[in-house]
Protein backbone atom coordinates (compact mmCIF):
# COMPACT_ATOMS: atom_id res chain seq x y z
CA UNK A 1 0.00 0.00 0.00
CA UNK A 2 2.81 2.35 0.88
CA UNK A 3 4.59 1.61 -2.42
CA UNK A 4 1.44 2.46 -4.38
CA UNK A 5 1.48 6.03 -3.08
CA UNK A 6 5.25 6.44 -2.91
CA UNK A 7 5.98 5.49 -6.52
CA UNK A 8 3.60 8.02 -8.13
CA UNK A 9 4.82 10.69 -5.71
CA UNK A 10 8.40 9.94 -6.66
CA UNK A 11 7.58 10.00 -10.38
CA UNK A 12 5.76 13.32 -10.08
CA UNK A 13 8.63 14.84 -8.13
CA UNK A 14 11.16 13.64 -10.69
CA UNK A 15 9.06 14.99 -13.55
CA UNK A 16 8.67 18.39 -11.93
CA UNK A 17 12.44 18.59 -11.41
CA UNK A 18 12.97 17.65 -15.05
CA UNK A 19 10.65 20.41 -16.28
CA UNK A 20 12.50 22.97 -14.20
CA UNK A 21 15.77 22.00 -15.90
CA UNK A 22 14.61 22.83 -19.41
CA UNK A 23 16.70 24.98 -21.71
CA UNK A 24 17.25 28.53 -20.58
CA UNK A 25 15.00 30.80 -22.65
CA UNK A 26 16.29 34.24 -23.55
CA UNK A 27 12.80 35.61 -22.85
CA UNK A 28 13.48 35.14 -19.15
CA UNK A 29 15.74 38.17 -19.39
CA UNK A 30 13.03 40.37 -20.87
CA UNK A 31 11.76 41.40 -17.43
CA UNK A 32 14.66 43.80 -16.83
CA UNK A 33 15.44 44.53 -20.48
CA UNK A 34 16.68 47.99 -21.36
CA UNK A 35 16.33 49.62 -24.74
CA UNK A 36 19.35 50.42 -26.87
CA UNK A 37 20.58 54.00 -26.69
CA UNK A 38 20.43 54.63 -30.42
CA UNK A 39 20.79 58.38 -29.94
CA UNK A 40 24.47 57.65 -29.29
CA UNK A 41 24.82 56.57 -32.91
CA UNK A 42 24.23 60.14 -34.10
CA UNK A 43 27.48 61.20 -32.47
CA UNK A 44 29.44 58.50 -34.23
CA UNK A 45 31.38 59.39 -37.36
CA UNK A 46 29.45 57.37 -39.90
CA UNK A 47 31.82 58.27 -42.72
CA UNK A 48 34.53 56.32 -40.94
CA UNK A 49 32.33 53.34 -40.29
CA UNK A 50 32.77 50.32 -42.50
CA UNK A 51 29.31 49.35 -43.69
CA UNK A 52 30.50 45.79 -44.16
CA UNK A 53 31.55 45.54 -40.53
CA UNK A 54 29.16 43.18 -38.72
CA UNK A 55 29.29 45.44 -35.63
CA UNK A 56 28.02 48.37 -37.70
CA UNK A 57 25.41 46.16 -39.34
CA UNK A 58 24.24 44.84 -35.99
CA UNK A 59 23.90 48.33 -34.53
CA UNK A 60 21.91 49.49 -37.54
CA UNK A 61 19.62 46.48 -37.26
CA UNK A 62 19.08 47.05 -33.58
CA UNK A 63 18.36 50.75 -33.94
CA UNK A 64 16.11 50.42 -36.97
CA UNK A 65 13.99 48.02 -34.98
CA UNK A 66 13.75 50.27 -31.92
CA UNK A 67 13.50 53.73 -33.32
CA UNK A 68 10.95 55.66 -35.32
CA UNK A 69 12.54 55.54 -38.73
CA UNK A 70 11.21 58.92 -39.76
CA UNK A 71 12.38 60.97 -36.78
CA UNK A 72 15.20 59.60 -34.67
CA UNK A 73 17.25 58.34 -37.62
CA UNK A 74 17.05 61.80 -39.24
CA UNK A 75 20.60 62.77 -38.34
CA UNK A 76 22.12 59.62 -39.77
CA UNK A 77 23.65 59.27 -43.22
CA UNK A 78 21.56 56.58 -44.85
CA UNK A 79 24.13 56.15 -47.60
CA UNK A 80 26.12 54.15 -45.11
CA UNK A 81 23.24 51.77 -44.52
CA UNK A 82 24.02 48.15 -45.17
CA UNK A 83 22.35 45.90 -47.70
CA UNK A 84 20.75 43.45 -45.32
CA UNK A 85 19.43 46.11 -42.96
CA UNK A 86 18.13 48.00 -45.97
CA UNK A 87 16.36 44.88 -47.14
CA UNK A 88 14.79 44.39 -43.72
CA UNK A 89 13.84 48.04 -43.55
CA UNK A 90 12.21 47.85 -46.98
CA UNK A 91 10.05 45.00 -45.82
CA UNK A 92 8.87 46.98 -42.84
CA UNK A 93 8.53 50.35 -44.57
CA UNK A 94 7.37 49.63 -48.08
CA UNK A 95 7.80 52.58 -50.39
CA UNK A 96 10.31 54.28 -48.08
CA UNK A 97 13.17 55.44 -50.27
CA UNK A 98 16.71 55.96 -48.96
CA UNK B 1 76.00 -4.13 -5.11
CA UNK B 2 72.22 -3.89 -4.68
CA UNK B 3 70.27 -6.32 -6.81
CA UNK B 4 67.57 -5.25 -9.23
CA UNK B 5 64.95 -6.79 -6.95
CA UNK B 6 66.18 -4.73 -4.00
CA UNK B 7 66.04 -1.62 -6.16
CA UNK B 8 62.43 -2.30 -7.15
CA UNK B 9 61.51 -2.98 -3.53
CA UNK B 10 63.05 0.35 -2.52
CA UNK B 11 61.09 2.18 -5.19
CA UNK B 12 57.91 0.47 -4.02
CA UNK B 13 58.53 1.47 -0.40
CA UNK B 14 59.26 5.08 -1.42
CA UNK B 15 56.02 5.15 -3.44
CA UNK B 16 54.01 3.83 -0.48
CA UNK B 17 55.56 6.39 1.86
CA UNK B 18 54.80 9.12 -0.68
CA UNK B 19 51.15 8.06 -0.93
CA UNK B 20 50.75 7.88 2.83
CA UNK B 21 52.45 11.23 3.26
CA UNK B 22 50.25 12.80 0.60
CA UNK B 23 47.15 11.35 2.20
CA UNK B 24 48.16 12.64 5.61
CA UNK B 25 48.77 16.10 4.16
CA UNK B 26 45.34 16.14 2.51
CA UNK B 27 43.55 14.98 5.65
CA UNK B 28 45.48 17.39 7.85
CA UNK B 29 43.64 20.33 6.24
CA UNK B 30 46.85 22.34 6.28
CA UNK B 31 46.60 23.54 2.66
CA UNK B 32 44.74 26.89 2.60
CA UNK B 33 41.59 26.74 0.47
CA UNK B 34 40.35 30.32 0.94
CA UNK B 35 39.90 32.25 -2.29
CA UNK B 36 41.75 35.13 -0.65
CA UNK B 37 44.97 33.09 -0.31
CA UNK B 38 46.68 32.52 -3.69
CA UNK B 39 48.20 29.17 -4.56
CA UNK B 40 51.95 28.82 -4.16
CA UNK B 41 53.90 28.99 -7.41
CA UNK B 42 54.23 25.22 -7.81
CA UNK B 43 50.53 24.53 -7.23
CA UNK B 44 49.58 27.41 -9.50
CA UNK B 45 51.81 26.18 -12.30
CA UNK B 46 50.51 22.62 -11.99
CA UNK B 47 46.85 23.66 -12.00
CA UNK B 48 47.29 26.21 -14.79
CA UNK B 49 49.21 23.78 -16.99
CA UNK B 50 46.77 20.96 -16.32
CA UNK B 51 43.81 23.20 -17.19
CA UNK B 52 45.25 24.68 -20.36
CA UNK B 53 46.61 21.41 -21.73
CA UNK B 54 43.34 19.66 -21.05
CA UNK B 55 41.26 22.36 -22.72
CA UNK B 56 43.60 22.59 -25.72
CA UNK B 57 43.35 18.84 -26.28
CA UNK B 58 39.60 18.66 -25.79
CA UNK B 59 38.84 21.70 -27.94
CA UNK B 60 41.12 20.76 -30.83
CA UNK B 61 38.40 18.84 -32.67
CA UNK B 62 35.75 21.57 -32.40
CA UNK B 63 34.46 22.63 -35.82
CA UNK B 64 34.31 26.40 -36.14
CA UNK B 65 31.33 27.62 -38.21
CA UNK B 66 32.16 29.52 -41.40
CA UNK B 67 29.58 32.22 -40.65
CA UNK B 68 30.84 33.16 -37.19
CA UNK B 69 31.33 36.86 -37.88
CA UNK B 70 27.78 38.02 -38.69
CA UNK B 71 25.56 40.75 -37.28
CA UNK B 72 22.83 38.33 -36.19
CA UNK B 73 25.28 36.30 -34.16
CA UNK B 74 26.65 39.48 -32.57
CA UNK B 75 23.19 40.61 -31.51
CA UNK B 76 22.21 37.25 -30.04
CA UNK B 77 25.55 36.60 -28.39
CA UNK B 78 25.86 40.13 -27.09
CA UNK B 79 22.54 40.05 -25.29
CA UNK B 80 23.40 36.72 -23.68
CA UNK B 81 26.86 37.96 -22.70
CA UNK B 82 25.40 41.00 -21.00
CA UNK B 83 22.87 38.90 -19.10
CA UNK B 84 25.00 35.92 -18.11
CA UNK B 85 28.69 36.82 -18.39
CA UNK B 86 29.30 40.53 -17.83
CA UNK B 87 28.88 40.16 -14.09
CA UNK B 88 32.19 38.32 -13.90
CA UNK B 89 33.89 39.08 -17.19
CA UNK B 90 33.05 42.78 -17.22
CA UNK B 91 31.98 45.26 -19.88
CA UNK B 92 33.78 48.17 -21.58
CA UNK B 93 35.19 50.79 -19.16
CA UNK B 94 34.56 48.56 -16.15
CA UNK B 95 37.86 47.35 -14.76
CA UNK B 96 36.77 45.32 -11.75
CA UNK B 97 33.86 44.43 -9.49
CA UNK B 98 33.19 42.30 -6.42
CA UNK B 99 33.37 39.10 -8.43
CA UNK B 100 36.66 39.81 -10.16
CA UNK B 101 38.19 40.80 -6.83
CA UNK B 102 36.72 37.98 -4.77
CA UNK B 103 36.91 34.99 -7.10
CA UNK B 104 40.09 32.93 -7.35
CA UNK B 105 41.21 32.40 -9.98
CA UNK B 106 39.94 35.79 -11.02
CA UNK B 107 37.68 35.61 -14.09
CA UNK B 108 39.52 37.06 -17.10
CA UNK B 109 38.47 40.51 -18.26
CA UNK B 110 37.04 39.63 -21.66
CA UNK B 111 36.83 43.27 -22.74
CA UNK B 112 40.62 43.09 -23.00
CA UNK B 113 42.48 41.14 -25.66
CA UNK B 114 43.73 37.67 -24.64
CA UNK B 115 47.25 39.05 -24.48
CA UNK B 116 46.18 41.88 -22.18
CA UNK B 117 44.17 39.73 -19.77
CA UNK B 118 47.01 37.24 -19.48
CA UNK B 119 45.54 34.36 -21.42
CA UNK B 120 47.30 34.46 -24.74
CA UNK B 121 47.27 30.78 -25.51
CA UNK B 122 47.86 30.74 -29.23
CA UNK B 123 51.44 31.73 -29.93
CA UNK B 124 50.87 32.66 -33.54
CA UNK B 125 48.70 35.38 -34.97
CA UNK B 126 47.86 33.34 -38.05
CA UNK B 127 44.55 31.68 -38.85
CA UNK B 128 45.42 28.48 -37.00
CA UNK B 129 46.13 30.39 -33.83
CA UNK B 130 42.93 32.36 -34.22
CA UNK B 131 40.93 29.17 -34.71
CA UNK B 132 42.50 27.66 -31.61
CA UNK B 133 41.41 30.68 -29.59
CA UNK B 134 37.86 30.42 -30.93
CA UNK B 135 37.73 26.68 -30.23
CA UNK B 136 38.96 27.33 -26.72
CA UNK B 137 36.29 29.96 -26.04
CA UNK B 138 33.53 27.68 -27.31
CA UNK B 139 34.73 24.74 -25.25
CA UNK B 140 35.03 26.74 -22.05
CA UNK B 141 31.55 28.27 -22.40
CA UNK B 142 30.01 24.90 -23.18
CA UNK B 143 31.80 22.76 -20.59
CA UNK B 144 32.88 25.23 -17.93
CA UNK B 145 35.96 24.70 -15.78
CA UNK B 146 36.03 22.59 -12.63
CA UNK B 147 36.40 24.35 -9.29
CA UNK B 148 36.74 27.77 -10.90
CA UNK B 149 33.31 29.37 -10.78
CA UNK B 150 32.99 29.10 -14.55
CA UNK B 151 29.76 27.20 -15.18
CA UNK B 152 29.04 24.83 -18.04
CA UNK B 153 26.43 26.52 -20.18
CA UNK B 154 26.09 23.54 -22.48
CA UNK B 155 23.39 21.74 -20.48
CA UNK B 156 21.08 24.77 -20.77
CA UNK B 157 22.12 26.37 -24.05
CA UNK B 158 22.35 25.05 -27.59
CA UNK B 159 25.64 24.99 -29.50
CA UNK B 160 24.26 27.65 -31.81
CA UNK B 161 23.63 30.00 -28.94
CA UNK B 162 27.10 29.38 -27.57
CA UNK B 163 28.63 30.09 -30.98
CA UNK B 164 26.76 33.40 -30.96
CA UNK B 165 28.46 34.25 -27.68
CA UNK B 166 31.83 33.30 -29.11
CA UNK B 167 31.15 35.56 -32.08
CA UNK B 168 30.48 38.42 -29.69
CA UNK B 169 33.57 37.66 -27.60
CA UNK B 170 35.73 37.97 -30.71
CA UNK B 171 34.59 41.57 -31.16
CA UNK B 172 34.15 42.60 -27.53
CA UNK B 173 37.70 43.96 -27.01
CA UNK B 174 37.15 46.45 -29.85
CA UNK B 175 33.74 47.76 -28.70
CA UNK B 176 33.21 51.15 -27.12
CA UNK B 177 30.82 51.51 -24.20
CA UNK B 178 28.17 52.99 -26.51
CA UNK B 179 28.51 50.21 -29.08
CA UNK B 180 28.31 47.61 -26.31
CA UNK B 181 25.11 49.13 -24.93
CA UNK B 182 23.40 49.13 -28.31
CA UNK B 183 24.46 45.61 -29.24
CA UNK B 184 23.55 44.04 -25.92
CA UNK B 185 20.31 45.80 -25.00
CA UNK B 186 17.46 43.38 -25.49
CA UNK B 187 14.62 45.86 -25.43
CA UNK B 188 11.01 44.90 -25.00
CA UNK B 189 10.56 44.16 -28.70
CA UNK B 190 13.44 41.76 -29.05
CA UNK B 191 12.95 38.01 -29.06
Amino acid sequence: MKNKTLIPAFVLTALSMTFSAQAHDSKEHMKNAESPDCAAMKDMDHKRMNKNDPVMQAMMKKCMKHMDHGNDMKGMNHNSSVDDSKEQSDKQHSGHQH
Amino acid sequence: MPTFTAFIKSLFIIAIIGLIGGGLFIYSGLYPMGADVPHNKLSYWMLETLRERSIARAASTTQVPDDLNTSDRLLSGGADYNDMCAGCHLEPEVKENDFTIGLYPSPPNLTATPKDHGHEHSRSSDEHGKDAEIQRQFWIIKHGIKASGMPAWGPTHSDERIWNMVSFLQRLPSLTKEQYQILTARGQDDQ
